[in-house]
């Protein structure tokens, strides 16, 4: 069953990790018909789209259009435009930003009336947080693809301590 | 209705996928709606979703059908055309029906263009026609042919070896 049955189509999806450079890697669900139980069931494809400024990171809702020839041995699509970005969602009926169910300005005009807490608890400042991508490679490392560890290296050796080993 | 199980299992029968008329327009290909799990103003969107989605998709296969859940505070509809525009439909606060009439307006083929496009199929597929897929099977079947050699055998005329010679010496 081909999904981006022709040149030109468009779909949505999500960017994941992935080892490719100078590429996106986007997870496109569709939903497949079952027919016995006559029921819709997600099943994704992997694709992975051309995107030269890696504006997209992984977590991402991007839309993706099938290019009409290939780009290289894996390429196949191209960005078309970054939906939601992953934690700074900007909401389209009114375009300001939001934290899943509440607007980040009624937070702050909360956090002004109540107060923080001075221990630092009282929540993430989203206005002086810099943008996603400051703590790659030290703190953030949803880029890299995991893997399962199965041996406990010592300490100097350079898998010691991995952090995308799970 | 076969294995009917779980919170109104008619949603999955062939009769209530095929009963929706909502077909979207050819333009459109990805279709995704936003809601919230909790919220009464999003509750005309969930249940628009559970009960329309798979009507949706049934008569869409070629669209791409996405939810996205729990990401904004108000629930909507986001329409994305094969030029890469977008539509945007708010429907906070709006009841099932209603949305459902919305998108019916603005989004799918009206029932005449419907209408019209059953009777082109229809129109298609000719009566005269006989083999794999049609009524008849073979031009026998077909009053005023000549009748299956199987039960009726041919006369000699009709038939090679007769009419070109006895083949081996």
């Amino acid at each position: 069953m081909a999904t981006s049955a022709h040149r030109g189509a468009v779909l949505i999806g999500q960017c994941i990790a992935h080892n490719t450079r100078n590429a996106a890697k986007v997870r496109v669900k569709r939903l497949i018909f079952d027919s016995n139980i006559n029921m819709y069931f997600p099943k994704h494809k992997n694709y992975y789209a051309h995107d030269p400024d890696r504006e997209c990171k992984t977590g991402d809702i991007v839309v993706i259009r099938e290019l009409p020839e290939r780009m290289s041995k894996v390429v196949t699509h191209s960005l078309v435009k970054l939906v939601y970005k992953f934690g700074d969602v900007t909401d389209p009926i009114t375009g300001k930003k939001v934290v899943v169910g509440q607007y980040r300005e009624h937070m702050d005009e909360r956090d002004e009336m109540f107060g923080v807490a001075e221990d630092g608890s009282g929540g993430f400042k989203y206005s002086e947080a810099p943008d996603r991508g400051w703590q790659q490679d030290k703190r953030d490392f949803t880029h890299k693809v995991g893997y399962q560890k199965w041996h406990e290296f010592e300490p100097g050796h350079r898998f010691h301590n991995d952090p995308v080993a799970s | 209705m076969p294995f009917m199980k779980g919170r109104a299992p008619i949603r999955r029968t062939l009769q209530y996928l095929q009963s929706s008329n909502l077909v979207l327009k050819d333009r459109v290909k990805i279709f995704t709606v936003n809601y919230n799990v909790y919220g009464n103003h999003h509750r005309g969107a969930k249940d628009f979703v559970f009960w329309h989605l798979a009507q949706l998709q049934y008569n869409n296969p070629a669209v791409q059908v996405a939810t996205f859940k729990n990401l904004t505070p108000t629930p909507f509809i986001r329409v994305f055309f094969e030029n890469g525009e977008e539509a945007l439909v708010d429907l906070d606060s709006r009841p099932r029906q209603e949305i459902v009439e919305h998108i019916k307006k603005v989004f799918c083929k009206t029932d005449t263009k419907l209408a019209e496009e059953r009777l082109e199929r229809e129109s298609k597929d000719n009566p005269a026609n006989f083999g794999w897929g049609c009524d008849r099977q073979c031009i026998c079947e077909v009053p005023g042919q000549v009748p299956c050699p199987a039960v009726v055998p041919l006369p000699r005329v009709m038939r090679g070896k007769y009419k070109f010679g006895q083949a081996v010496e």
